[in-house]
């Protein structure tokens, strides 16, 4: 009973020794598993099951019991696998643009948007029919109105 | 100026559309296909899985090639190796015997080399640019006989320890050695 309580003691000691290792705070396989690809299914990790994603799914797993950070365990898989394994396209060179094209394309599209919003009320507005600038009677029946209305007062 | 303003409006869409039909186009220009039987083998400069150094697939012009696309995640690979290992040791000195693996993590295939007892050379093709890219190839394994004139005699789309597979190789690997 005494060897069974001090081989669990032991193992757990065994297991937490290199959590306790780790001089940050740990990442985790379903963090990455959303920004690595699956480069024989072009989906991220944690969409595919095939072999070459469990392969890197475990490398991952190993790699974070060892302590490596996120960043750390993404370029190790970079310089084994090339830039595509990442989902994200990194923030320098041509990669930028694809950060900044769907940007320009919202505002362009907002732009076009909102100067044919503005064309559009303006146009209405033109439309609208406009009283006439006087009564629209001529002076004859002006002139019966008036003495119409001046017995009713 | 309103009219100005339109017309520039329909260029823009106009231009954008095209520019959008342009990029469908040459997608479909640049799919990867495998290259057919007969054509000469694509070339290639990949590292060494061990060892430091590149290796040309140009450098063996004038000798035939065995060229197989495996990976470590692969099971077909693992039964196929031991037939590879053998015929290698069978043709070798007519014969060159490449590995190219793919998509894979350096150490593991290391470990498989090492598991398998491979003694042929092994390249790291980890970005599948040869092997996707002008191979056309999107599953492992896979098998290309090349000619000493650089052309491919075989292409073996599945494990050479397939009955199917198994015959055509060996035929074309004796052509290629005679």
């Amino acid at each position: 009973m005494i060897l069974r309580f001090a081989a669990v003691v032991a193992a757990a000691l065994v297991l937490a020794a290199p959590a306790a290792a780790c001089a940050h705070p740990r990442t985790s396989l379903a963090y990455l598993e959303g920004q690595v690809m699956c480069p024989t299914c072009h989906t991220t990790l944690d969409m595919s099951d095939s072999a070459a994603a469990v392969q890197i799914k475990s490398f991952i797993s190993k790699r974070i019991a060892q302590c490596a950070t996120a960043e750390q365990i993404k370029s190790e898989l970079v310089a084994n696998y090339g830039q595509a394994i990442l989902a994200a396209p990194s923030h320098k060179g041509f990669d930028l643009l694809a950060w900044w094209l769907p940007v320009a394309g919202v505002l362009g599209g907002g732009l076009v948007l909102g100067i044919g919003v503005w064309r559009w009320s303006r146009r209405q507005r033109d439309d609208v029919p406009r009283e006439p600038a006087g009564s629209g009677l001529d002076e004859e029946t002006e002139r019966r109105l008036d003495d119409l209305l001046a017995r009713f007062d | 100026m309103t009219r100005r303003l339109k017309l520039s409006a329909q260029v823009v869409a106009l231009a954008a559309v095209a520019g959008l039909l342009a990029l469908l186009v040459w997608q479909l220009g640049h799919q990867h296909h495998a290259p057919r039987v007969g054509a000469v083998a694509p070339s290639f400069t990949l590292r060494r899985l061990e060892g430091s150094g590149t290796v040309s697939l140009s450098a063996y012009r004038g000798k035939a090639v065995v060229l197989n696309f495996w990976a470590s995640w692969c099971n077909p690979c693992k039964s196929e190796a031991k037939v590879l290992q053998r015929d290698w040791t069978q043709y070798r000195d007519r014969v060159v015997f490449l590995g190219v693996d793919y998509h894979d993590l350096s150490s593991d295939a290391r470990r498989f080399v090492d598991v398998h007892g491979l003694t042929f050379p092994m390249l790291d093709d980890g970005s599948g640019n040869v092997t996707h890219g002008k191979y056309g190839i999107t599953q492992v394994p896979e098998t290309f006989v090349v000619s000493r004139t650089g052309r491919i005699v075989a292409h073996l789309a599945g494990p050479i320890t397939n009955p199917t597979f198994a015959a055509e190789f060996r035929s074309a690997l004796a052509k290629a050695a005679a």
